[in-house]
């Protein structure tokens, strides 16, 4: 019973410093085989129909998995999890709040960390020095990334599963670490990607178990993992706050766009996919970043789990074609 | 070269010989795939002989269906690229914005030297598609021609859902509203379900294809509301599987 799951990424030294396993809900719903099944639980259980399919996926698994605790970002992330903390508490999990203020106030973010340190019981310096260890392995993660878009020799989703991954380390940073390590040397040896087309991926992960093999399937590489990237903490700066300070995915729409654009003209894209999950308040964003993006844009929307549907991969490979 | 277009509600199929057409058919879609599905997996095999279509150097297939199930023999071509290829064929024109309305999904396509440029689907109801204005035909006891035929003084009625729709005419209906009102109102939940696509993707020539496309009402609302020129194809059902055949005859020209 020592494991913590979360709802999103968060401060995952914290967990670590105080020798608790972090489990990133989202990764174990989405890649459980009964994941649909998850999704129809909650909605039995009242979840409504318009609801997002990942909050209902967090119920399920929340409940289902041997957790101590369940971290709720409140802030920065869904405005839905406040009613699956409170729909948790009906059924007597603990839950802990956390916040990424959004104003992206350094005190402020200084103190929602501080509270979580003292709600698991360790300190700022031992906090500090498992920062340093998780840079070590986020550095291979970062790699990889070079390895996507300059080197060519990592596909989309091998992009996605290793930045993703860093949420919480597999709930194993050592073992993630040795997985990273093996894959690194296992690529440098691949024969280059020779895509026709290059492209970008924003918003949230997807709910679609197969888009990045859809799209390479179309003669498309994903050379850009937006979120799975920030995940993986690019600017690692001084102290845990200064890193958390940096990560652009809690704190709005125009913290990311500064990032993306940076990310889009460094990575030679053809074009931008943007997901979002249907029901999400992210579809409104969606109008600023097609304001925003001079590059062409398809927007993409997900449910439920599962394969990427008709008309979507319809409407990938009009995007595909139109681009080639 | 044979085109075959794999919709929701119908299975259109032309056969072109160079830049003539020389048969085509329309088929429901459910009887088509219960006479040719099922020989094989996840895969139609095609008698083309048992249609009526021979002599054949090509077969090219597009459309919802061709994810689902594989025509044997077939190229298959992305809908969108099909579906510009036949409006470019049978408009002569290059640069315009089309509007396919078709069985149960709504594309705007803005074409620029003959290609697409940018695209925009409906979100992922039926509503204001095909299917909704046969639902709608059908409650108000019209035709679907003599549906189309109404565009003045429309009722407001709510476009989100196509079942929905069907509960809130039938509101109407009590309300006493006239039934040239409410068929107006149908034809005009049409245009607003798309006018935000148009106006993102805008031309000054709008073409409509798609079977949508027969209702006039559609055409004459977008040219009020628009000022675009509205250009109607002449054959806007078979659109998808003529440029199926243009694809497929420039393959050949071109030995792709």
């Amino acid at each position: 019973m020592n494991k913590i799951g979360f709802t999103t990424s968060i401060p995952v030294e914290v967990l670590l410093a105080a020798g608790k396993v972090p489990v990133d809900l989202n990764n174990i719903f989405i890649t459980d085989e009964k994941a649909r099944l998850m999704v129809d639980m909650a909605e039995d259980a009242g979840y409504p129909r318009n609801t997002c399919g990942w909050i209902k996926g967090l119920y399920a698994v929340a409940l289902q998995d041997d957790l101590e605790a369940v971290i709720a970002v409140m802030q920065g992330d869904c405005s839905n999890t406040q009613a699956l903390m409170e729909t948790l508490q009906m059924k007597n999990i603990k839950t802990i709040p956390f916040a990424y203020p959004f104003d992206r106030d350094r005190e402020m973010l200084r103190r929602h960390l501080d509270k979580l340190i003292e709600v698991f019981q360790t300190d700022w310096e031992t906090v500090q020095q498992v920062k340093f260890e998780l840079d070590g392995i986020r550095a291979l993660c970062h790699q990889i990334d070079l390895m996507t878009w300059r080197d060519n020799l990592v596909s989309g989703w091998e992009n996605h599963y290793y930045l993703i991954s860093t949420s919480d380390f597999n709930g194993n940073p050592r073992q993630f670490k040795l997985e990273a390590d093996s894959f690194i040397n296992q690529a440098r040896n691949r024969e280059p990607f020779r895509d026709e087309i290059r492209l970008a991926y924003i918003g949230v992960p997807p709910i679609f178990t197969d888009l990045y093999s859809c799209l390479e399937s179309m003669g498309a590489r994903v050379v850009y993992n937006e979120v799975q990237r920030q995940f993986a903490m690019p600017t690692a700066g001084t102290d845990i706050v200064e890193q958390y300070y940096y990560y652009t995915y809690p704190y709005g729409a125009f913290a990311r766009l500064e990032d993306i654009q940076t990310q889009l003209d460094l990575r030679n894209v053809d074009g931008v996919i943007h997901y979002t999950q249907t029901f999400c308040f992210r579809q409104i964003e969606d109008i600023i970043y097609r304001q925003k993006i001079a590059l062409p844009f398809l927007t993409l929307e997900g449910d439920r789990p599962g394969r990427v549907d008709a008309r979507t991969r319809m409407r990938m490979e009009a995007f595909v074609s139109m681009l080639k | 070269m044979i085109g075959i277009d794999l919709g929701s509600r119908s299975v259109k199929i032309v056969q072109m010989h160079g830049s003539n057409t020389s048969a085509s058919q329309i088929y429901d879609t459910i009887w088509f795939y219960r006479q040719f599905g099922g020989r094989g997996t996840r895969s139609l095999k095609i008698d083309l002989d048992e249609l009526g279509l021979d002599g054949r150097d090509g077969l090219v297939a597009t459309g919802y269906g061709k994810i689902a199930v594989q025509v044997e023999g077939a190229i298959n071509l992305p809908e969108i690229q099909a579906h510009v290829k036949g409006a470019v064929f049978q408009t002569r024109l290059s640069d315009f914005t089309l509007l396919d309305i078709g069985g149960q999904d709504t594309k705007v396509v803005k074409v620029r030297a003959g290609r697409a440029v940018d695209f925009m689907t409906n979100d992922r109801c039926a509503a204001s598609s095909g299917r909704y204005l046969e639902n709608m035909a059908a409650i108000l006891d019209l035709t679907l021609e003599e549906l189309s035929s109404y565009s003045e003084n429309p009722v407001e009625l709510n476009s989100t859902c196509a079942i929905f729709g069907e509960t809130e005419i039938i509101g109407k209906i009590v309300e006493g509203c006239s039934l040239s009102c409410l068929a107006a109102g149908v034809n005009n939940t049409l245009y607003r379900r798309c006018a935000a696509m148009l106006e993102k993707l805008e031309s000054d020539i709008i073409v409509l294809s798609g079977g949508v496309a027969l209702n006039s009402a559609l055409a004459k609302i977008i040219r009020q509301e628009t000022s675009c020129q509205v250009v109607r194809l002449p054959q806007p059902q078979l659109n998808g599987a003529i440029g199926c055949c243009v694809y497929g005859e420039e393959k050949l020209v071109t030995g792709g």
